[in-house]
C-alpha cells in the first residue's frame, strides 16, 4: 500500500517542525514570523520617525533598557519548561532593588555585598517556592501568586510606600553601567557604548539556552513539562527539577532587580510587579517562535520585537503611548497564545484523524506485516 | 426475528484510500452482532457513516424497519435512512456508546446522563434535579448496575461503572424506540473482571429487545457475546457468518487474510543462577507478600484477576508506587532507597500498562522519547550532539521497525504499536538486566502484537530476565517460559510447559475468587 505511506510522510511534515512546501513555510513565516514584524518596524519606523533609527534615538536605549524584561522572561521560562508557573518574579525582582538600595541606605556594608544578600534572598523565596509547589503539592499558578502577595507584603514591611534612593555607589554602579564595545557611530559622530550589564545578560541568556537545549538537564526538563509521570518513570528525578527551576528563576528574577540597580538606582513601587505582564506576554510569544514551545531565541526576539515596536508607536504617537503600550502587549499575548492553541488543535484534530480514519499508520503496519 | 437495519453497498473513499468498498451489513432484531477487523480495516469508518460523522461517497443506502420494542409489531415497509446524517440515525433508533465515553469526569451519574438528554425543566427553567435522579437511577438499575452512586463524581467510579453511565445515556429513552445500541470497543480501557459486568448489562439489554452492534478487538468477548460476527479486511466485508461456524483461528485468518504462524516458547530449565531479578516478600497497596526470582534469559508471565494484586506488582517493582516491605534485588545488588531512578541504576528497564499516561511524551519528537532514560550517552564535550542522537535514533526505529515519517515527528502522531516500540527502544537502549512488563500489548492489534513479543523474544536471547504481567492470557502462553498466578496478592500457583494451557491459568485465577470468598464467609462465621 503506497498511499498511507505517503500520507503519513506529509502528515509527519505538517506536525513536524521542518518546512513544508509551500512557499508561506519556506520563508519561514510559521517560524519566524517576529522577525519578520521586526523588520517591518524597522522599515516603517526608520522612514517615518528620524531618531527611530539613530543610536542614541531609540537603539540604545531599547537594547539596554529591555535588559531587566529579558531576565524576567527568562525567569518565567525556565521553571514553565516543567510545566510551573513562576508569577512571583516581579515581587522578587522589586525585593533585589530594594534590599540593594536599604543595605546602601542604612549600612555601612560594601554595596557589592549587599546585591549578595539581595541574591541570597531572593534564593530563599526560589526555595520556598519549590517547596511549596513540589512538597506540598500546590498547583505552581497558586503557590507562587500567593507568594507575590507575601513579598509584596515583606517589601511594604520594609518599606512603605514612594521611592527609596539607596544612593548607591559610583564603584558599586560601575559593575554594570561601565561601557564596553565603545565606538563611534560611522557618520553621525555619536558615540555607540553599551553597558557591561548587556554583556552579563547576553551571558546569562546563552547559559540558559545551553541548558534548556543543549544538556541532559533540559532534555529532562521539557520532559517533565510533557508528562512528568513517564518523565519520573524514565529515571528522571522530576521533583528535584521544579524545585531547582523554580530557585533558578527566582535567582534570574533577583537578577533583574540588580540589573535595575546598576541602570537607574533607586527602588520605586512602580518596578517590580508591572514588569511580570510583559515578560509572561514575551514566553509566550516567544514559543510561538523557532520551535513551538516555549524557548531562549524565541523568548529574546519576542522582547526586542515588542519593544521596538512599542518604541516605534510612541515615536509616533507621543501622547498615546500611555495606554497604546499595554493594549499591544495584551493583544500580542492574546493572538500568539490564539495562534499557537489553534496549531495545536489542528494537530490534535489530525492526529485524531489520522488514528481513527483507515489511512493511519496503523493501517499501514498491519499490510506490511500481512 | 427481522431485519432491523439493511446498509447496502456502502463506500467510502478519503484522499488516496478506500476505507469501505461495497458494504453491506444486515442487523437482526435483537441480535449482538460483533463488527470485527484489524485497525485500518474500516469498521471505525463504517461506525463513523453511521453517527453521521462522515459522509458516504457514491450510491450507499440504508433502510430500516422502525419498531418499538414495546410489544408492538414491526412494521413491515422498510423506512429509507439517510447514511452519514446523525439526526436520521437518532431518529431510526440507533444509539452510540463510543471508545472514551465521552463522560466529564467531575460531573456526578445524574449530570452526566442529563447532559446528554437534556435536563428536566420545572416552571421557570429550573432542573429538576429529583426527576433527574429518578430517571438516573432508574437506568442504571434497567442496566443491572443499581449500586453506581448517582451522587458521586464518575471520574470515582470503576471503569464498568463509568461505561454503564455511558450506556445509560445513550439509552435513556429505549423504550420510545431506541432499537440499535452500537458499542464501540467499550471493553478498551475495562479491567477482566469488569468486562463480565458489562456483558451482563449487555445481555440485559438484549432481553428487552435491543439490537447490538459490537465493535471490538478481543476476539475472546466477541465469542461470548455476539451470536453474529461481520468480519472485515482492507475496506471489504470478508465475511457475515453465525459465530457458532467460527472458532477464533478461522476468524483471525478472516482477519488478516492467511493464518497467523503460532509461536510458543521453548521449553527452558531453571540454570540456578543467583542473577536476575530476586524479589523477596514485597509488600503494598493489594500485595500480600511476594517471593519471585527470574533468572536471566528466562520469561516470567505474572497472571491473575483484577485485585489479585497482579496490577500492583509492576508498580511496585519499578518503584513508582512505594512499597510498605520487602526488597527487590538485580543481579545480586539490593536496590537501595528506592524510586524509578534507582531502579533503573541498578539495571532495571520498565513499560508500564499505560503508555500514554505514563510511558510517552505526546509532544515531543520520537528521537527524545527514544532517549529519555538516558540522555547523557549522547553528551560529548559539554554538549549534547544532537547529530549521533539523530544517528542514533534512526538505527533504532530501523531495528525496532518503526514505521515514523523521521526521528522528529511527535510521537503521539505514530498508531499505538509505534509508540510501543518506541518505548521498548527506550528500555532496550539501556542494555537491561531485567526487563519489567506491564500489559505490553494493550491496545494493540494482532499485527504489531507479534512483532511486540519478537522483540520480547529477543530480549530474554541477550540474557535479560523478563517479567510480564498481562491480563491477555494468550500473550502469556506466548511468551512466558513459566506463569506465575497471583491470588489474593499471593503467588498462588506457577505453571510450566505444558500446564501453561488458557484453561488452566483461567481456572487458578478464578480458583482465587473461590478461595476469596470462602475466607470472606468463615471470616464472618
Amino acid at each position: 500500500m503506497e498511499t498511507p505511506e505517503k500520507s503519513t510522510t506529509e502528515e509527519g511534515n505538517d506536525l513536524g517542525s521542518s518546512p513544508g512546501g509551500s512557499i508561506w513555510s519556506q520563508l519561514g513565516f510559521d517560524r519566524f514570523s517576529a522577525l519578520y514584524v521586526l523588520v517591518a518596524f524597522f522599515i516603517f519606523f526608520g522612514i517615518t520617525e528620524e531618531s527611530f533609527l539613530m543610536w542614541n534615538g531609540s537603539l540604545e536605549f531599547v537594547l539596554t533598557d529591555k535588559i531587566v524584561v529579558l531576565m524576567l522572561a527568562l525567569a518565567f521560562l525556565v521553571p514553565l519548561t516543567t510545566e510551573a508557573f513562576d508569577l512571583s518574579i516581579g515581587a522578587i525582582a522589586a525585593l533585589a532593588l530594594l534590599i540593594v538600595n536599604k543595605i546602601a541606605l542604612e549600612t555601612d556594608l560594601p554595596q557589592g555585598l549587599g546585591a549578595l544578600i539581595a541574591i541570597g534572598a531572593c534564593l530563599v523565596i526560589g526555595w520556598v517556592n519549590g517547596f511549596i509547589v513540589v512538597k506540598l503539592r500546590v498547583n505552581s499558578f497558586i503557590a507562587t501568586l500567593g507568594m507575590s502577595q507575601v513579598v509584596a507584603a515583606i517589601i511594604r514591611n520594609i518599606h512603605d510606600g514612594g521611592q527609596i534612593n539607596g544612593e548607591l555607589s559610583k564603584t558599586y554602579r560601575s559593575f554594570g553601567k561601565g561601557d564596553i564595545f565603545a565606538f563611534d557611530w560611522p557618520g553621525t559622530g555619536s558615540e555607540i557604548a553599551l553597558p557591561w550589564y548587556f554583556l552579563y545578560g547576553l551571558i546569562i541568556t546563552f547559559i540558559v539556552y545551553y541548558i534548556l537545549e543543549h544538556t541532559p538537564t533540559g532534555r529532562h526538563m521539557f520532559a517533565t513539562g510533557g508528562n512528568p509521570e513517564a518523565a519520573r518513570l524514565s529515571g528522571i528525578n522530576t521533583d528535584r527539577l521544579t524545585w531547582g527551576s523554580l530557585v533558578g528563576s527566582a535567582a534570574l528574577a533577583g537578577f533583574a532587580g540588580l540589573v535595575y540597580s546598576w541602570k537607574v538606582g533607586i527602588y520605586t513601587t512602580s518596578f517590580g510587579a508591572p514588569l511580570l505582564f510583559p515578560a509572561v506576554a514575551a514566553v509566550f510569544f516567544g514559543a510561538s517562535q523557532l520551535r513551538g514551545r516555549p524557548n531562549v531565541w524565541g523568548t529574546v526576539i519576542a522582547v526586542y520585537t515588542l519593544a521596538f515596536g512599542i518604541k516605534g508607536i510612541g515615536l509616533r504617537y507621543p501622547r498615546e503611548i500611555s495606554w497604546i503600550q499595554p493594549m499591544f502587549e495584551g493583544l500580542t499575548l492574546l493572538i500568539a497564545v490564539a495562534i499557537a492553541s489553534r496549531q495545536l488543535i489542528i494537530k490534535v484534530q489530525k492526529r485524531k484523524l489520522s488514528k481513527e480514519d483507515p489511512d493511519s499508520s496503523e493501517s499501514e503496519n498491519i499490510s506490511d506485516s500481512a | 426475528m427481522g431485519s432491523l437495519l439493511k446498509i447496502h453497498e456502502l463506500t467510502k473513499i478519503f484522499p488516496g484510500q478506500v476505507a469501505l468498498d461495497g458494504v453491506d451489513l444486515e442487523i437482526e432484531t435483537g441480535s449482538t452482532h460483533a463488527l470485527v477487523g484489524q485497525n485500518g480495516s474500516g469498521k471505525s469508518t463504517l461506525i463513523k457513516v453511521l453517527c453521521g460523522f462522515h459522509q458516504p461517497t457514491g450510491e450507499s443506502s440504508a433502510s430500516y424497519y422502525p419498531q418499538s420494542i414495546m410489544n408492538t409489531p414491526s412494521l413491515d415497509e422498510p423506512i429509507e435512512l439517510r447514511l452519514g446524517d446523525g439526526k436520521a440515525a437518532a431518529n431510526a433508533g440507533i444509539r452510540f456508546v463510543h471508545q472514551d465515553l465521552g463522560l466529564v469526569d467531575s460531573f456526578n451519574a445524574i449530570e452526566n446522563i442529563s447532559m446528554g438528554v437534556g435536563y428536566t425543566k420545572r416552571f421557570g427553567g429550573a432542573i429538576d434535579w429529583r426527576a433527574d435522579r429518578k430517571r438516573a437511577e432508574e437506568g442504571l438499575a434497567t442496566l443491572g448496575f443499581p449500586d453506581i452512586d448517582v451522587n458521586i463524581p464518575v471520574g470515582l467510579l470503576a471503569p464498568s461503572q463509568k461505561t454503564a453511565v455511558a450506556i445509560a445515556r445513550a439509552l435513556h429513552d429505549w423504550d420510545k424506540g431506541a432499537s440499535l445500541l452500537v458499542l464501540d470497543e467499550p471493553t478498551a480501557s475495562l479491567p477482566g473482571a469488569d468486562v463480565e459486568r458489562l456483558f451482563t448489562a449487555v445481555r440485559r439489554l438484549q432481553e428487552k429487545g435491543v439490537a447490538i452492534l459490537y465493535v471490538s478487538h478481543h476476539l475472546d468477548e466477541v465469542f461470548e457475546i455476539a451470536d453474529t460476527a461481520t468480519i472485515l479486511r482492507d475496506g471489504k466485508r470478508i465475511a457475515t457468518l453465525p459465530i457458532n461456524e467460527l472458532d477464533h483461528d478461522k476468524m483471525i485468518e478472516l482477519m488478516i487474510g492467511h493464518t497467523l504462524i503460532k509461536r510458543q516458547q521453548a521449553s527452558r530449565e531453571l540454570t540456578g543462577s543467583e542473577k536476575g531479578l530476586i524479589i523477596q516478600g514485597l509488600t503494598g497497596g493489594t500485595l500480600a507478600g511476594i517471593n519471585l526470582h527470574v533468572e536471566p534469559g528466562e520469561i516470567v508471565g505474572v497472571a491473575g484477576i483484577m485485585g489479585s494484586g497482579r496490577e500492583m506488582l509492576v508498580p511496585l517493582i519499578t518503584g513508582q508506587t512505594p512499597s510498605d516491605q520487602g526488597a527487590v534485588a538485580v543481579d545480586g545488588m539490593q536496590i537501595q532507597n528506592y524510586s524509578p531512578k534507582s531502579a533503573i541504576n541498578a539495571g532495571m528497564a520498565f513499560l508500564s500498562a499505560d503508555r500514554y499516561s505514563q510511558g510517552v511524551i505526546a509532544i515531543q519528537s520520537v528521537r527524545n522519547n527514544l532517549t529519555l532514560s538516558d540522555v547523557k550517552r549522547n553528551w560529548s564535550s559539554f554538549k549534547l550532539d544532537h547529530k549521533a542522537e539523530k544517528v542514533e535514533a534512526d538505527q533504532w526505529i530501523e531495528k525496532l521497525d518503526v514505521k515514523t515519517p523521521t526521528s522528529e515527528t511527535p510521537i503521539g502522531s505514530l498508531s499505538g504499536g509505534n509508540q510501543q516500540k518506541v518505548l521498548f527502544g527506550r528500555s532496550l537502549r539501556l542494555e537491561p538486566s531485567v526487563l519489567v512488563l506491564d500489559e505490553p500489548t494493550r491496545g494493540i492489534d494482532v499485527g504489531a502484537k507479534e512483532e511486540i513479543h519478537q522483540l520480547v523474544d529477543q530480549a530474554s536471547k541477550d540474557n535479560a530476565a523478563v517479567l510480564v504481567a498481562s491480563t491477555d492470557t494468550d500473550e502469556l502462553i506466548r511468551l512466558s517460559h513459566r506463569v506465575v498466578v497471583m491470588v489474593n496478592g499471593r503467588i498462588s500457583e506457577e505453571l510450566k510447559g505444558d500446564q501453561m494451557t488458557v484453561e488452566n491459568i483461567e481456572r487458578a485465577q478464578l480458583q482465587s475468587q473461590e478461595q476469596k470468598m470462602k475466607a470472606g464467609t468463615h471470616g464472618n462465621a
